[in-house]
C-alpha cells in the first residue's frame, strides 16, 4: 500500500490557517458580491411632463443583460448580472436587476403612490420596485394603469399574467411578439419572442399617458 | 498522540501568521479584481439598435408604410433617441436602390419612424425589395436592418389571385379529441419522466420543444434535466441522450442523418443566442451564434437548420450540409419565407389582428397563395407545411378570455379540413414550437399538472 508523505507540522498548520482565512475572505467577499444594493441610490424621481413609448423602449433595452432579481428594482449599465444564481423567488439575496413588475414599474415612469398618474424619471440604479405585482398590473390598478384589448396592444404596453409581465418592444412575423421582460433568474433580462398576445393566462395592460 | 515541542510551536505560530496573510491577500487580489457593487458605468453602443416589421405580402392598390422604431442608450432628460435613417428601394429584387429618407412621426406607438413607399414601387406586380440605414445622432453609431442589407434586403410580393378564406367568428369549446396519445410523461427526472420548472408564483417550464424522426418515434427535449428522450411510435420511452444544453426554453430539429439541432435564447450568462449542433450520441459538434439578438422559430431547411430571426424578420440558415455558418454569412445568406428547396419559400404574414397572408414562391414568381381573414382575433402560427399539394397551418384563435389553436387544411379552392385544439399550455414552451406535422399526422406538445404528452391528430387528406 502507497503511503502519503509525511508533511511538517508547521506546513500543516500553515495550510490550516490558510484555509480559514480564505473561507473568511470568500464569505466576505462573497457577501459584498452579494450585496448589490449597497451601491444602489434612494433618492426621489426626476418628475417628467413627456413619456413616449420609444424612450421607455430605450430605457427598458438597456436593462437587458443586467440580470434579474425577485423584488429587485437596481441595476447598473456594465452588461453583465452581477449575482446570477440567486435562489429564486429570494429577495434577501439582494442582486442585480429587476424582476419583470419591477422593471415594468421603473420603465412606465410610475409613482409609487399607486392614487398618482405622473411621470416619474427612475435611475437604474435607483432602487425600487414600485407598489405593483402582476397581478396588480393584470388587474388594470393603480391611476396610471389600465387594461387594454390584447389585440390592439403596441408598443410598450404589456402583457401579465398571475405570475408574469412582458412589455411588447415589437410585433413580429408569425403574429408573436419581441416583448422585453425580465423572465427568470436563469434567463435574465431581454428580449425574447413570445405568444403571451394569444394566451388566455394573460391580459393586455397599457399605460395612461404617453406623449408620444 | 505527540506532545507540542517548542519547534513545533514555533512552526505552527509561523504557519498561522504566513497562512492568514496569505489568505487576506487572496482576499485583495479578489477584491481589486471585481467590480464594486453598484457601480455605474455608461450605457454602452450596443444599445443602438432598431425594429421593423416587413410587409412581406401586400394586394394590389394597398397602400405601403414602412415604419422603423429606433433605440438608443436611456437618456438622462428621458427623451427619446434624436436619430435619423434612410430606407434604400427598388422595383423587383435586382437593380440599384432609390435612397428614401425617413420622416420622424409624433407617435411611436408602431414606431416613430417611417417613410410612405411610392405607389409606382408599391404597385409594382414584380414586388420591391429594400433595406434601411438608422443613425443615432447622439453617438453617431449607425446600423442597417435587415442585417444583410443590400446583399439580401427585405422582399415584398404583390398578393394577387390569393384564394380568400373567410373563417367567420370562432366557436370556443368545441375541440377535437386526439387520435393518439403518443407520449405521456409524468413530471420527474426518472425513466419515462420529464422535468418541470419553475413554481406556481414563478411560471412553470417544462418540455420546451419536440420532434418526430424518421421512424415515426418522438423526441422530446427535456432541458430541465439536460437531455433529449425519445418514445417509440408505439408511445414506449426507449432511450434518453444526454446533451450538455441551458436550461432555458430551446427550440429543436432533428436531421435526418440524427444530428440534434437545439436553438438556445440568451441567458444570464450568455447574452447571445445559439444554435448547438449535437451528434446523434449528444456529444457537442459545434455551437454557433446567431446573426441577430433574438429568434421566433427553428426549421429543417433543404441544406440544414434555418432560423427565424429579429429584427431582421428573416429566415437565416445557420448551417449549410453540417458546417456552421458565421454570423455574417447568415445575414448575407437571409430570405424573407422559409426555404422549402429547388429556390421555393414559404412567407407567412400576419396582418392586424384578424389576417394572415401566405404565399409559396419559386423566385419572384408566386406558385399558390392564400388569404385567410376571422371575425375572430388570430395570434401566432405555429405550424406552416406543405402538405403534398395542401398547406397545413396550425394558429391560435383568442379573444381577451379564452383560446384556442385551429388546425386550416389549406387547397385550391380553400378549406379542405378545419379543426380546433385545446391549448393544452400549462407549462411554458418554446414559442413556436408546440407542433409538428410528419407524414399525414399533426403532432402537439401539451402539458397539465400530471405532466407533459404529445397527441397525434391524423388529417384526413390525400398527398
Amino acid at each position: 500500500m502507497r503511503t502519503l508523505p509525511k508533511i511538517p507540522f508547521g506546513a500543516r498548520v500553515f495550510m490550516a490557517a490558510f484555509g480559514v482565512a480564505l473561507s473568511l475572505a470568500l464569505t466576505s467577499g462573497a457577501q459584498a458580491y452579494h450585496n448589490f444594493w449597497a451601491g444602489c441610490g434612494y433618492e426621489a424621481p426626476t418628475f417628467m411632463t413627456t413619456m413616449t413609448r420609444d424612450a421607455a423602449q430605450s430605457y427598458a433595452y438597456a436593462a437587458s443583460y443586467e440580470g434579474y432579481h425577485w423584488g429587485g428594482g437596481c441595476w447598473n449599465y456594465d452588461d453583465a448580472d452581477s449575482y446570477p444564481y440567486e435562489g429564486p423567488g429570494d429577495v434577501s439575496s439582494h442582486g442585480e436587476g429587476a424582476d419583470c413588475s419591477g422593471l415594468t414599474f421603473k420603465t412606465w415612469r410610475e409613482s409609487q403612490d399607486v392614487a398618482k398618474d405622473g411621470r416619474y424619471y427612475w435611475r437604474a440604479l435607483r432602487n425600487v420596485h414600485g407598489p405593483y405585482g402582476t397581478l396588480a398590473f393584470k388587474a388594470g390598478y393603480g391611476a396610471p394603469n389600465h387594461v387594454v384589448n390584447k389585440s390592439t396592444a403596441g408598443v410598450m404596453d404589456a402583457f401579465s399574467s398571475d405570475t408574469h409581465i412582458g412589455m411588447v418592444f415589437f410585433r413580429s412575423l408569425y403574429g408573436g411578439d419581441q416583448v422585453i421582460e425580465a423572465k427568470c433568474e436563469a434567463c435574465g433580462t431581454n428580449i425574447f419572442y413570445e405568444t403571451y398576445r394569444s394566451n388566455s393566462a394573460y391580459g393586455g395592460v397599457g399605460r395612461w399617458g404617453w406623449t408620444g | 498522540m505527540h506532545g507540542l515541542s517548542s519547534r513545533m510551536l514555533m512552526g505552527g505560530a509561523a504557519g498561522v501568521l504566513a497562512g492568514v496573510l496569505a489568505g487576506i491577500g487572496m482576499l485583495s487580489i479578489s477584491a481589486a479584481g471585481a467590480r464594486p457593487a453598484g457601480q455605474s458605468v455608461p450605457p454602452s453602443a450596443r444599445l443602438f439598435a432598431g425594429a421593423h416589421l416587413p410587409p412581406l405580402l401586400t394586394r394590389p392598390g394597398e397602400p405601403v408604410t414602412l415604419h422603423y422604431a429606433l433605440v438608443c442608450a436611456p437618456r438622462e432628460d428621458g427623451l427619446p433617441c434624436a436619430g435619423a435613417g434612410d430606407v434604400f428601394i427598388r422595383v423587383g429584387q435586382s437593380g440599384g436602390f432609390t435612397r428614401l429618407p425617413l420622416q420622424r412621426g409624433d407617435d411611436s406607438k408602431e414606431g416613430r419612424y417611417f417613410v410612405e413607399v411610392p405607389p409606382a414601387i408599391a404597385g409594382s406586380p414584380a414586388g420591391f425589395s429594400y433595406y434601411a440605414t438608422l443613425r443615432d445622432h447622439e453617438t453617431g453609431e449607425t446600423l442597417t436592418l435587415p442585417s444583410g442589407g443590400p446583399a439580401a434586403p427585405q422582399r415584398s410580393l404583390q398578393l394577387d389571385a390569393a384564394v380568400d378564406v373567410a373563417l367567420g367568428p370562432h366557436s370556443f369549446g368545441h375541440v377535437r379529441h386526439a387520435d393518439a396519445r403518443a407520449v405521456e410523461a409524468p413530471w420527474g427526472s426518472g425513466a419515462g419522466q420529464l422535468g418541470l420548472a419553475g413554481s406556481k408564483d414563478l411560471g412553470r417550464f417544462g418540455p420546451s420543444a419536440f420532434d418526430v424522426d424518421a421512424n415515426g418515434g418522438i423526441a422530446v427535449l427535456d432541458q430541465v434535466n439536460g437531455r433529449l428522450s425519445r418514445w417509440n411510435r408505439g408511445g414506449v420511452p426507449v432511450a434518453t441522450t444526454a446533451v450538455k444544453v441551458d436550461r432555458g426554453l430551446a427550440d429543436l430539429a432533428l436531421e435526418p442523418d440524427g444530428t440534434i439541432d437545439v436553438l438556445e435564447p440568451p441567458s444570464a450568462e450568455h447574452h447571445d443566442p445559439s444554435l448547438k449542433s449535437f451528434r446523434p450520441n449528444g456529444s457537442l459538434r459545434w455551437a454557433q451564434q446567431l446573426s441577430d439578438r433574438t429568434w421566433a422559430k427553428l426549421a429543417r431547411g433543404p441544406s440544414g437548420p434555418v432560423v427565424l430571426q429579429d429584427p431582421s424578420e428573416q429566415w437565416l440558415p445557420v448551417a449549410d450540409h453540417g458546417a456552421p455558418h458565421d454570423r455574417g454569412a447568415q445575414a448575407r445568406a437571409a430570405h424573407a419565407g422559409r426555404p422549402l428547396g429547388s429556390g421555393r419559400e414559404l412567407l407567412v404574414e400576419r396582418v392586424g389582428s384578424d389576417e394572415l397572408r401566405i404565399a409559396e414562391t419559386a423566385g419572384t414568381a408566386t406558385v399558390r397563395a392564400w388569404r385567410v381573414t376571422s371575425a375572430t382575433s388570430i395570434g401566432e402560427v405555429q405550424l406552416a407545411e406543405r402538405l403534398g399539394a395542401r398547406l397545413l397551418v396550425v394558429v391560435k384563435t383568442y379573444t381577451d378570455e379564452r383560446d384556442e389553436f385551429t388546425a386550416l387544411v389549406l387547397d385550391h379552392s380553400g378549406v379542405s379540413q378545419q379543426f380546433s385544439l385545446t391549448p393544452s399550455q400549462w407549462a411554458e414552451t418554446a414559442p413556436l414550437a408546440r407542433f409538428r406535422l410528419a407524414g399525414t399526422s399533426l403532432y402537439q406538445l401539451g402539458s397539465t399538472e400530471a405532466g407533459a404528452f404529445v397527441d397525434r391528430y391524423d388529417l384526413e387528406v390525400t398527398q
